[in-house]
């Protein structure tokens, strides 16, 4: 007999006489409950009153602090909060500068968690939280604070939750592959592999999209954007987004002064991201037959107007783009035989191979752009035919003559110019340098004549003013140099070059620096001390201090009208310079002189040009 | 279909004038007969026997018909999931359950490890087997008691919610929180043992023994609560598979059911232990009390060993993506643990983007305090439902998402 | 130099012809000059020695001068450079060459002459005039050291 299923329970006294047994009460069952009267003579476990303080343990996640300055305003807080919690917003004395965006980071307690995942992934570890545990106000807006900036009575509070030591992004770079040094120096084989796609996803995952590299960035690209584009394996949203501010990747991506990876935020505490080799790896991995279609340039409209271009540079190759994409027909005028300005002529190919020259300056000539080489203006075409012929022109000659070290012995052969130099290098020249170069500068032309002569079979010395950390080059070819057998003597200033009776070079002498404090405040001046002469014995000297703009190709009219300050042409926010439809850009507008500020400039310059031509209409 | 006890009857109810049952099955509630009481049982949340609700037919003091009503809780984290990235996820499914919260957390990781193939490196693994016992002690010294609680007898609660703060101590100290620890981080955990913290957990679980002995003096023994607990709320073992019931409610009908062991995971399987099982499968909420004290004095064991077995220091996270581009390959999975109420389930679906497209979650209660507990609460008293409930180890946070 | 030189008057005269010297020096480089750019650097240069002359001819008329002892940098960049002879297409480079040499003559010339003097009034005068021009060398030279040796 068995009850119906739908009467699960059944009261103890209808169970089997043996269970109804087995659990029957017993006497000791109604006593031991007693037993917790026993509790009555012992001490309480409770607190005794509301004000005793009972302190949070070391790492409890209580209110947030803040180090404002050490914070860079990046936003990874703002990025990983899940509640949106944390908002940037600009404070009161905190300028936008270099690295820091200005913004510091606002705690919303109404939506706020306690999760820390904005200490753990905060790029700099200035994002901290007290060990507080209670906060009292009337105010209810007093709960959106920027912690650091709005004083809180927790502020000082040692303990607290802190990054628990660990990274919630990759710190350490992907490591790029390169040629061996011994290998390198007897070729002038690129010397970067580049990544490959696993690596620059790798790479690429690191970025934490603060965007604080698109401000440094003369042409402010989008790297953030680009970067996602290579995470996802779009490449085709990459170039698009690569050109949108820059016709030259391939060149950027090789040679670019990376100024957006001084100030990448995950390389406060870790490497910066390579954003260099990043932008490479989208140029070199998009087959150039599609460059076309990706970028929309199959059919671009046809205007009347037609601007001329002096300079087949970057900052001209720029501004070409832009102005054909903005449908003017463009003409460029070169005076060497071929185009890409420094890149083409002071680069050298173990940086920058030939080829990649030739695909970005393919694209042009698809595009229509009209290419005038061995036309120098001044001697082929006069300024004043151009400037009559044309609607608008854009001027990106760069700086081609150096300056020179203004020392004895300069004069006569065995002491050249470096740019002079690596032009005839790139141009298959081999010139005779000797056994002993010494190569006086340290700024990249210094470090590009100096690793070419390495390559020549000579032994290098760089000769230097300053100390190391002063040097204006890349880290990577001080670095470059070093493995490369070439030394770097810093604090050293050149006094006299040495000659044989014949002329020929055989030393230079140069006296010891010390380093003083400028009176305004700049980078520190070296002083020789007196004496402390040294002789190195060379064979070569190749001299790299540097260049300076010459325009007397305009004609001494255009010269009177043409606003030049310390050699630098002077332009407006849209690279027009004082004569009205004369613009201009590049090194010789420039302070700082590199390809990437050049094709801003040719950007800047082509939007001012429709600017200018439009409002004329 | 038989109750299948072996119980033999001693007395038929004389049950003339109770509903009877069609031919289908279906109880016969004539509501205008005047012989039935409609009662809502909740939302109201006294406890973990609110915020649910349970529509209540009352014949007398007896229950004949009850619907379980849930939603009063939903919270919508299914939906909130798919527009968190994976790693925003990770504080948020903490709150899918407030007094186990861990479980949730280990699972996320675990499914997030398993689809973009992540190893967790061994000191980790450790500190999630000791986070994941503490959370369970933590949980049993607020339900073991209450077994006594809905019964009137709140001495013992008092006595365990104690000493779960204690326990919360050791959490704060660890993990920076209390309740929510959000300690176990995809691919790792976010710290390593503070200085003296293993003396002072040992101290704690000394005093969690000397509280099982009270207890049991307390309530275990306690002739009222033999009385009404005995032979009441009772699930034939029968119904398990059926009902899909797991954990210490499965064992309490005498099934060897415990995640830990059918399907080992962090490193239960490096330590030695065996589940209790009511072996008499006596199932009813006396039974499932003493499962959850064996559980409990278990668990204090457990920790014991961990503290005991586990490497002295080690890494804490192991190789992942950026916490804020992690993007989890296409793929989906099921990942279970063995909460304090039983297994504990995530499905989750990536689609390679970083946004997970869905990720469910399977609690115990989801059967035992839905399904089942509307069968289990006819014919029982009114005083006893919530006896039943809690004895079930409902937690309806983790039903409604 | 040979000359003796015994009131300050005398000595101030004497400045002011010297600057008044490099002021048509530079004038002449300014309209000789083939470059636009390079006749504007010798013009500013030219009114920058017009302001020296200018502050003698205040000591002179008032006089009263005030001189407090002070080391002025020496950076030292001009000095192993070779000369220039000025011409008419000279490089911003060569001006300033050109112009940190004559300041580093004019500083030489005063210092030779504080030290030959026995009046401590005309001492401090020519020391005075020595610093003053030592300044004017400094100027330049950093304008040198940031322009043309950025690089170096």
């Amino acid at each position: 007999m068995s009850a119906p299923s739908w009467f699960p329970w059944l009261p103890v006294h209808l169970r089997s006489n043996d269970n109804f047994e087995e659990m029957s009460m017993k006497i000791k069952d109604i006593i031991t409950p007693f037993s917790a009267w026993s509790n009555i003579v012992k001490k309480p476990v409770t607190v005794k009153d509301p004000f005793s303080e009972r302190p949070g343990a070391d790492r409890y996640r209580g209110f947030h602090k803040n180090d404002v300055e050490a914070c860079i305003g990046c936003g990874s807080c703002e990025a990983v909060c899940e509640n949106q919690a944390i908002d940037l917003v600009p404070v009161d004395g905190i300028e936008t500068k270099k690295g820091d965006s200005g913004l510091r980071p606002l705690v919303d307690y109404g939506r706020c968690c306690w999760c820390a995942l904005c200490v753990d992934i905060c790029t700099t570890g200035s994002l901290t939280m007290s060990n507080e545990y209670t906060w009292i106000s009337d105010d209810p807006e007093d709960f959106r604070f920027i912690p650091g900036v709005d004083k809180k009575p927790w502020d000082n509070s040692e303990k607290g939750w802190t990054n628990p030591g660990y990274s919630l992004y990759n710190p350490d770079r992907v490591e790029m592959e390169e040629i061996e040094p011994d290998a390198r120096i007897t070729s002038f084989i690129e010397i970067v592999k580049g990544y490959s796609k696993e690596q620059a996803e790798k790479e690429a995952d690191r970025c934490v999209s603060c965007g604080i590299c698109v401000a440094s960035c003369p042409a402010h690209m989008d790297i953030p954007g680009y970067i996602k584009a290579i995470r996802d394996g779009d490449l085709e949203k990459g170039l698009q987004l690569l050109y949108d501010t820059n016709p030259l990747p391939e060149i950027c991506g090789r040679v670019c002064t990376h100024r957006c990876e001084e100030v990448c935020s995950v390389g406060v505490k870790g490497d910066a991201l390579a954003i260099r080799w990043l932008k490479r790896y989208i140029a070199d991995n998009v087959p150039f037959e599609d460059y076309k279609r990706i970028l929309g340039l199959d059919s671009l409209p046809e205007a009347k107007k037609h601007i001329a271009i002096i300079g087949a540079g970057p900052s001209g190759i720029s501004a070409a783009y832009y102005l054909r994409t903005m449908g003017y027909r463009v003409t460029i005028f070169e005076a060497k035989e071929h185009p890409g300005g420094a890149t083409m002529y002071g680069i050298p190919k173990y940086r920058l191979p030939m080829d990649m020259l030739e695909k970005e300056i393919g694209l042009l000539e698809e595009m229509g752009v009209q290419f005038q080489f061995n036309t120098m203006i001044g001697r082929e075409v006069k300024f004043d035919e151009l400037y009559a012929a044309y609607d608008a022109v854009f001027m990106g000659i760069g700086f081609e003559k150096p300056y020179l070290i203004a020392i004895e012995g300069e004069e006569g052969p065995g002491s050249i110019q470096a740019i002079d130099f690596l032009r005839e290098v790139n141009e298959g020249k081999k010139p005779e340098l000797g056994h002993h170069v010494a190569v006086i500068g340290g700024g990249n032309v210094a470090m590009d004549a100096a690793r070419v002569s390495r390559r020549l079979g000579a032994e290098v010395t760089v000769l230097y003013r300053r100390r190391i950390v002063d040097m204006p080059s890349d880290p990577e070819e001080i670095e470059g140099c070093e493995q490369e057998g070439i030394h770097i003597e810093p604090q050293t200033i050149p006094t006299r070059i040495i000659k044989d009776k014949t002329g020929k070079v055989t030393g230079i002498e140069y006296l010891m620096a010390e380093m003083v404090d400028d009176p305004k405040g700049r980078r520190p001046k070296p002083v020789p001390i007196e004496g402390s002469e040294n002789v190195l014995e060379v064979s070569t000297v190749i001299g790299a201090i540097g260049q300076e703009g010459y325009y007397d190709f305009l004609g001494t009219d255009w010269l009177e009208k043409l606003k030049i300050e310390r050699g630098r042409v002077v332009t407006n926010e849209h690279r027009q310079t004082s004569i009205e439809r004369l613009f201009a850009g590049g090194d010789s507008v420039n302070k700082t002189a590199d390809a990437i500020s050049a094709i801003a400039d040719g950007h800047t310059a082509a939007r001012g040009i429709d600017a200018l031509l439009n409002k004329n209409n | 279909m038989s109750n299948s006890n072996n119980h033999k009857l001693l007395i038929q109810p004389d049950r003339s004038s109770y509903p009877q049952p069609d031919e289908n099955g279906k109880m016969q509630l004539d509501l205008d007969s005047g012989k039935y009481v409609k009662v809502w049982h909740g939302p109201n949340h006294p406890g973990v026997t609110g915020n649910m609700s349970l529509e209540l037919t009352l014949c007398g003091d007896e229950v004949v018909e009850a619907k379980t009503h849930v939603g009063y809780l939903h919270r919508g984290f299914e939906k909130i999931f798919e527009r968190r990235t994976w790693m925003q996820c990770f504080p948020t499914v903490v709150r899918m359950c407030v007094p186990e919260p861990d479980s949730n957390e280990y699972n996320l990781a675990a499914a997030m490890e398993e689809l973009s193939d992540i190893e967790v490196p061994e000191y980790a693994q450790w500190m999630r087997t000791l986070i994941l016992e503490m959370a369970r002690i933590t949980n049993l010294l607020r339900l073991l008691p209450a077994n006594g609680g809905t019964m009137g007898l709140g001495l013992g609660v008092q006595w365990g919610v104690y000493l779960r703060d204690l326990i919360l101590d050791r959490f704060e100290e660890l993990t920076g929180a209390r309740i929510y620890h959000m300690y176990i981080i995809p691919g790792g955990v976010r710290g390593k043992m503070p200085e003296g913290f293993k003396e002072r957990l040992i101290n704690n679980l000394n005093a969690i023994d000397d509280f099982l002995v009270r207890f049991k003096r307390l309530v275990i023994d306690n002739a009222v609560y033999k009385k009404r607990a005995i032979g009441t709320g009772y699930i034939d073992p029968s119904w398990v598979d059926k009902f899909g019931i797991v954990g210490p409610n499965a064992r309490a009908a005498g099934y060897n059911r415990d995640v830990r062991k059918d399907n080992p995971y962090l490193v239960y399987d490096q330590l030695d232990f065996e589940p209790y099982i009511d072996k008499e499968a006596a199932s009813d909420i006396y039974s499932r009390t003493w499962v959850r004290f064996m559980d409990l004095k278990y668990g204090v064991e457990m920790i014991r060993q961990i503290l005991d077995k586990m490497p002295k220091d080690g890494e804490i996270l192991g190789k992942i993506p950026n916490a804020l581009n992690w993007k989890i390959p296409t793929g989906q999975t099921y990942v279970r643990s063995e909460s304090s109420r039983g297994e504990y389930g995530f499905f989750a679906v990536a689609d390679g983007s970083e946004y997970p497209r869905r990720i469910n979650l399977r609690g115990p209660s989801y059967t035992h305090a839905i399904a089942l507990l509307e069968k289990l609460l006819v014919n029982a008293n009114i005083s006893d439902v919530s006896a039943i409930m809690v004895s079930l180890a409902t937690c309806p946070p983790e039903i409604e998402r | 130099m040979n000359q003796e030189f015994k009131t300050s008057d005398e000595i101030l005269q004497f400045a002011i012809g010297r600057e008044q010297e490099s002021v048509d020096l530079y004038t002449g480089l300014s309209e000789t000059a083939r470059n636009p750019e390079m006749k504007k650097v010798f013009a500013q240069f030219a009114n920058e020695e017009r302001g020296h002359k200018k502050r003698l001819q205040n000591i002179q008329s008032s006089g009263q001068f005030k001189f407090t002892p002070k080391e002025v940098q020496d950076i030292k960049v001009g000095d192993y450079l070779v000369d220039v002879e000025p011409h008419p297409g000279m490089s911003y480079q060569e001006a300033l060459i050109v112009a940190m040499k004559k300041e580093k003559t004019a500083f030489k010339l005063y210092s030779n002459l504080a030290a030959k003097v026995s009046n401590q009034l005309l001492r401090s005068l020519f020391d005075s005039l020595a610093q003053e021009e030592s300044r004017h060398k400094l100027r330049f030279e950093l304008e040198y050291d940031e322009v043309v040796l950025k690089d170096n």
